[in-house]
């Protein structure tokens, strides 16, 4: 049940509330048995608002949900609002970080979001704790990536034309050639974007 | 290489390295932010991870600070507590709104007009 006419909820002459429900939030009145916690307003499972906002879209609640799980301690529960309400905390954020990264973009007049522009947007919107972790899990990615056939970031420069027979641009090549141990299999040879990375161990996955 | 090959080989990367959200979905929210036009390999991986650490950092802050010691249950209510009382979280405010009980808001009215009557 939402509160229309906001102004007057808001009114800080109005509602004579201390101080801190003042700061620009606005009221949603519950109906509540006692002990009922999570109340919900919405029934269906999105819990859709009265007006669209671009966060209509979410991750699944599954998922979420799951990583909720993981993360509180294993006797702990979850009220069933406490999910829906943090799949759209979850869209929140990534508009957050999506908006603060492209602007940085759009400053340097770039047109593709990097990997560090998101690096750089966590740090500024006070994120910087996952920044490192981040940087593991990215490399990490990284090697997954180039230990499969087919390998991202593989281009061919035109310094390498030279070396291009007509033969070998009639076989039909994989794009994957460089294997993660750097081995050739045959004549091209690729620039990459390819990073050795020293020492980087096999970290277990929990 | 075709994208979808590519986003064959992220799903892959996906289900074998441990990211437990869909990379596809994840892009479809970022897309929808006004002028973003393109967006690398890394920095969807990137906000991919990054939001399951913030769904657990979230969870857990609010978990910890709750009513969910006593109660043992993650409530709605305590994340709209962690939201307007950790800095970091400040931005989900304006979708976290504090739920009050009715009765109480219509105690507070009546308060306010006791309060202006006596003037």
């Amino acid at each position: 049940m939402n509160m229309d006419g906001d102004g007057s909820t808001t009114d800080a002459s109005q509602l004579g509330i201390t101080g801190e429900y003042m700061a620009g939030s606005h009221f949603v009145l519950a109906q509540a048995p006692e002990g009922d916690e999570g109340l919900n307003d919405h029934e269906d499972g999105n819990g859709s608002k009265d007006n669209l906002r671009e966060q209509d879209i979410y991750l699944p609640i599954a998922n979420v949900a799951r990583i909720m799980k993981n993360a509180i301690p294993q006797t702990g529960k979850i009220a069933k609002d406490a999910k829906e309400c943090v799949q759209e905390c979850v869209s929140e954020f990534i508009s957050f970080i999506t908006s603060e990264a492209s602007e940085r973009c759009h400053q340097e007049k770039r047109k593709t979001i990097n990997g560090e522009d998101i690096l750089f947007a966590m740090s500024t919107l006070g994120f910087d704790m996952y920044v490192e972790p981040l940087k593991l899990y990215l490399q990490k990615f990284r090697e997954a990536m180039k230990g499969e056939k087919g390998i991202s970031g593989v281009t061919v420069t035109e310094g390498m034309g030279e070396e291009l027979t007509e033969e070998t641009f009639t076989n039909p090549l994989p794009a994957g050639i460089i294997t993660a141990d750097g081995q050739q299999q045959n004549v091209m040879v690729y620039t990459t974007s390819y990073q050795q990375i020293p020492g980087v161990q096999q970290l277990q996955f929990s | 290489m075709s994208e979808k090959t590519m986003e064959e080989k992220v799903e892959q990367a996906t289900n074998s390295k441990n990211v437990s959200l869909p990379m596809s979905r994840v892009r479809l929210i970022m897309k929808s932010s006004p002028d973003v036009s393109c967006i690398n390999q890394d920095a969807l991986f990137l906000t991919t991870k990054a939001t399951e650490l913030f769904v657990q950092h979230l969870a857990l802050s609010s978990y910890k600070n709750g009513s969910g010691k006593e109660t043992n249950t993650l409530s709605y209510s305590d994340l709209a507590n962690a939201a307007e009382e950790t800095e970091t979280f400040q931005f989900l405010t304006d979708i976290l709104p504090k739920k009050i009980l009715a009765r109480d808001y219509l105690k507070s009215l009546e308060e306010m007009k006791k309060d202006d009557d006596s003037l």
